[in-house]
């Protein structure tokens, strides 16, 4: 079994009579990109902070390796960390705040020449070595400061947000980039962000936290295929959630009633026949349908609704639908029925063994 | 462990800070609890007494003082305030060649001591223009630092202010006058009146270039000034504690002004 | 037409800006340039029966750097200077990181009660001080009460006129310092931290830089007034202690040597110049973080 690089242990950090860490256990193995994903509030960048050293848990032990580093300050954990506003120092050269752990640590000129080539090379910032952070642009300034988090090629790295201050283009980029570079130097990474797409981008696995505790942690695709709970399904993917009741349940699936329609649903993991329900499935899995022609499919749901609005996406276009209770919900597809107008009778349709179901 | 060692340099700074603040106050402190004593050199056992106080109000060489040092004050004050607070707007609001050069001229007077600028300035009023000492040209020359921690204060303010709401007025139709009257004004008055007495105080108070300037006027410090080549006196201690508590009564008012947000001068709140 | 011209020429930025901060730095040009410059003309003439006369000549120069009591004053005073500026230094930093750092909602009002007293002015607080500090003051009666003697070095000696001036300009540096600490990115030191350097580390490499425009400035601050001060040592320093700018101060009063007086103020202003043209070149912009410029 690969050795976990970094383990915490019942960790619990509590500001005043917030509970910022709830008894979190957690192990990361090496080589593995492990993303905290949640709103703000969850308690994942104070979880971060605990790890880096920055803040002190009340209860449980974190160990590095095997070393129980708990009560070591941040300077002797050797792990790197990248931060939102990217923290560069601005008084020094972009070489001089990369090969700033390796100072620290007393490396030898010789080495540290040598490491500091290695990380301009591998961060593409060749040329820049002498220029200031006021004189980079926004994603030069953060490879700067990964370069300077990898140098001293420490147990882990932490990334805190990195992304939120750049624009969406260089987002998207610099996910794909970070992701190549944790696979290609088998560093584990630890990513704090709230943004469910860079969490799905990146990761390998990942963790939803949900008021300093976990909701699941899991493989992203599990995540992403198989919410745990209804907190989960919400925050990650885009879907649309239906409030009702179950009915009986037979093999996979249960009957749930919504406002007076009959659905067929994946059973969910907790639940009596007449127990208040929610019904989540994303935006993708429906398919929407003219007039009444999506009704009565063998295997399928059928819902009839009004369409309010289509919102062309390129590769797809989002339908709005109005359903008869008012409520509004969203057929992600690809755009084959652009020519329906707003105001026209639709039929939304599914399979009955897609979305996931939740007591309430 | 590592804590523990943050919190001795915690404690070690904060026991230094009170060390100052002792250090400071205590001379005032104890100014104004021997003005109330019937020996001012030895003021043991408390005996509750307002002779100094009778002797100063008495001397009408500091009733012409007082009423020199208010005239000088309010004199430097409004030059002061004046000058600064078009300096500020102009070398915030619009970007002019000079800008720079505007900026180094207003801050130059901090760099030149009091001393330097009493004796140079005497010495220019009395052979270049002819003038003997005067209270105008001490109130000209006290405004040459007056004017310079006006503007310190002032564009402390005014670098948070948005211009933008200017060009919106002007879109409006609000002429400059116009504009600054209803829409800046408004806004910043307090630093503007924080600018004014700050350098009221220093007017008020100084002695190095007051003293070269105005030949044979009294002003209280040059009053006090005298005295003390005598050697501590009782109406020495008297002024000093009334002169400590006006200015604190003053910077007390500021102060909860700008804590309880009654004003902004500029005060970025916690 | 030309009326119009002249009101869309009024208008420009230029105009306006010239129209408002035009008085003061005009002001400062006759009222501040224009004396000083005077006083450089006055030190190449000569004074006699208290009258200035346009001979020019060195001999007050002369008379400056020859006469070894010119000399004597002038270098004590520059070691004053130094040394007080020194000890503010030391003292202030601290204080002001504490009250940077660790004040919290308290801030203002702990620089304020720093700042509150210089605006007392230099006769109450040196009264303040003899009260305390001087012959007949708490501290000497207090000690004569118990029979010891009085402290020597507390009355009338250059350290005593030293401390006085430490007491009337420590605040300078601290609120010079505490402006540049608030400005200060104390995340940095987090930073610094998690990439192995320990706090004083931390702070030779991160904090001590980046404030160093706010330390330079508040040396200078404190460095060029105590290079003049006169009343200070007039009253606290005893008969050993007299400074350049307490020489100065005779030739303009009790001698009437204008003449003499100007070239010791010329002295004074170069040798200001030069410390804040010192400083200055150890500023280097790029190494002290400073990205901001007024008014964007």
């Amino acid at each position: 079994m690969p050795a976990a690089v970094l383990r915490l242990q019942s960790v619990t950090k509590r500001f005043g009579s917030v509970t910022a860490v709830d008894r979190i256990d957690l192990a990361i193995e090496r080589g593995e990109f492990f993303t905290l994903l949640g709103p703000s509030g969850s308690g994942k960048t104070t979880m971060l902070r605990i790890i880096a050293g920055l803040e002190q848990p009340d209860e449980g032990q974190v160990l590095i390796g095997d070393r129980d580093v708990t009560a070591l300050p941040p300077y002797a954990r050797h792990i790197g960390m990248v931060f939102q506003n990217f923290l560069l120092f601005p008084h020094k050269t972009a070489a001089e705040n990369i090969a700033f752990p390796l100072r620290m640590q007393r490396v030898g000129r010789a080495e540290r020449d040598e490491r500091l080539a290695w990380a301009l090379k591998l961060m593409r910032l060749d040329g820049l070595a002498d220029r200031y952070p006021n004189e980079m642009s926004g994603g030069q300034q953060q490879r700067v400061a990964l370069a300077r988090g990898l140098i001293s090629r420490p147990a882990l790295l932490l990334l805190d947000e990195p992304l939120a201050n750049l624009d969406r283009e260089l987002r998207s980029e610099m996910e794909v980039e970070i992701r190549r570079y944790q696979k290609d130097l088998q560093i584990p990474f630890i990513y704090v962000t709230h943004n469910q797409e860079e969490a799905l981008t990146m990761s390998d696995r990942i963790a939803v936290m949900r008021d300093g505790a976990f909701e699941q942690v899991a493989a992203k695709t599990e995540i992403y295929t198989n919410p745990s709970t209804a907190f989960v399904a919400g925050f990650v993917g885009h879907a649309n959630r239906f409030d009702g009741s179950l009915g009986e349940m037979a093999g996979a699936t249960a009957r749930f009633d919504w406002k007076g329609i009959a659905l067929t649903v994946p059973k969910p993991r907790h639940g009596q026949p007449g127990a208040a329900a929610q019904f989540s499935i994303k935006y993708e899995d429906l398919e929407i349908a003219r007039g009444d022609s999506g009704t009565g499919l063998a295997g399928r749901n059928s819902i009839p609704g009004t369409l309010r609005d289509i919102i062309f996406k390129g590769q797809t276009a989002n339908y709005i639908v109005v359903l008869k209770d008012g409520s509004e919900i969203v057929v992600s597809s690809a755009p084959r029925e652009l020519d329906l107008q707003p105001g026209e009778t639709v039929t939304v349709h599914w399979p009955v063994d897609r979305g996931a179901s939740y007591q309430a | 462990m590592m804590r523990a060692s943050f919190r001795w340099t915690r404690f070690g700074m904060g026991a230094l800070l009170f060390a100052l603040y002792v250090f400071l106050y205590a001379p005032v402190f104890y100014v104004i609890y021997a003005s109330f004593a019937e020996d001012i050199v030895w003021p043991f056992p408390p005996a509750f007494s307002a002779l100094s106080y009778g002797d100063l109000f008495a001397s009408s060489l500091y009733g012409d003082a007082l009423w020199n040092s208010l005239l000088l004050g309010i004199g430097s004050a409004v030059l002061s305030t004046v000058l600064a607070t078009g300096g500020a707007i102009g070398i915030l609001r619009y970007r002019a060649r000079w800008r720079g050069l505007a900026l180094l001229l207003f801050l130059a007077p901090l760099f030149v001591a009091d001393l330097l600028i009493g004796i140079s300035t005497l010495a220019f009023n009395a052979r270049v223009l002819d003038l003997p000492g005067n209270i105008y040209s001490a109130i000209a020359a006290n405004a040459i630092p007056g004017t310079s921690f006006a503007f310190l204060i002032i564009l402390s303010q005014l670098v948070r202010y948005d211009w933008a709401m200017d060009d919106a007025a002007m879109v409006f139709g609000a002429g400059p006058v116009r504009c600054f009257l209803e829409i800046t004004l408004p806004i910043i008055w307090p630093c503007i009146f924080g600018a004014f007495l700050i350098s009221f105080i220093l007017a008020f108070n100084n002695l190095e270039i007051s003293f070269y300037n105005l030949g044979a006027i009294p002003t209280l410090p040059s009053v006090a000034w005298g005295s003390l080549r005598f050697g501590l006196g009782p109406e020495l201690f008297a002024l000093a504690a009334i002169v400590n508590f006006a200015v604190f009564a003053i910077f007390a008012v500021m102060y909860i002004l700008m804590r309880y947000r009654i004003v902004q001068f500029g005060y970025r709140g916690p | 037409m030309a009326g119009n011209n002249w009101i869309r020429r009024a208008h420009r930025p230029q105009w306006r800006f010239a129209f408002l901060a035009g008085p003061g730095a005009l002001f400062v040009v006759v009222a501040l340039l224009l004396p000083l410059l005077s006083i450089v003309v006055f030190s190449f003439w000569r004074t006699e029966s208290y009258e200035l006369y346009a001979d020019w000549n060195l001999d007050n120069y002369r008379a400056l750097l020859s006469e070894p009591a010119y000399r004597i004053f002038f270098l004590r005073s520059l070691v004053m200077a130094a040394a007080v500026a020194l000890t503010c230094l030391v003292i202030a930093w601290p204080i002001a990181y504490f009250i940077a750092r660790h004040g919290g909602r308290y801030r203002l009002l702990l620089v304020l009660l720093l700042a509150a007293p210089f605006f007392t002015g230099i006769i109450l607080r040196v009264t303040g001080l003899q009260s305390l500090f001087g012959p007949i003051g708490l501290v000497n009666m207090a000690l004569g009460v118990f029979g010891v003697a009085p402290i020597g070095v507390l009355m009338y000696t250059p350290v005593a006129a030293g401390i006085g001036l430490v007491y009337l300009y420590v605040p300078f540096m601290v609120t010079a310092i505490y402006l540049s600490l608030v400005n200060f990115n104390f995340e940095l030191l987090e930073v610094a931290k998690i990439n192995g350097a320990r706090p004083w580390r931390a702070f030779i490499e991160i904090t001590w830089p980046l404030n160093w425009i706010g330390t330079a400035i508040g040396l200078v601050l404190v460095f060029i007034p105590c290079l003049a001060s006169a009343v200070t040592q007039r009253f606290l320093g005893g008969p050993n202690a007299t400074s350049f700018g307490m020489s100065l101060a005779q030739q303009f009063g009790e001698t009437g040597t204008w003449a003499l007086g100007s070239a010791m103020g010329v002295l004074l202003f170069v040798a200001s110049l030069l410390v804040i043209l010192a400083m200055r070149r150890t500023i280097d912009l790029k190494r002290s973080g400073f990205t901001g410029v007024i008014g964007g």
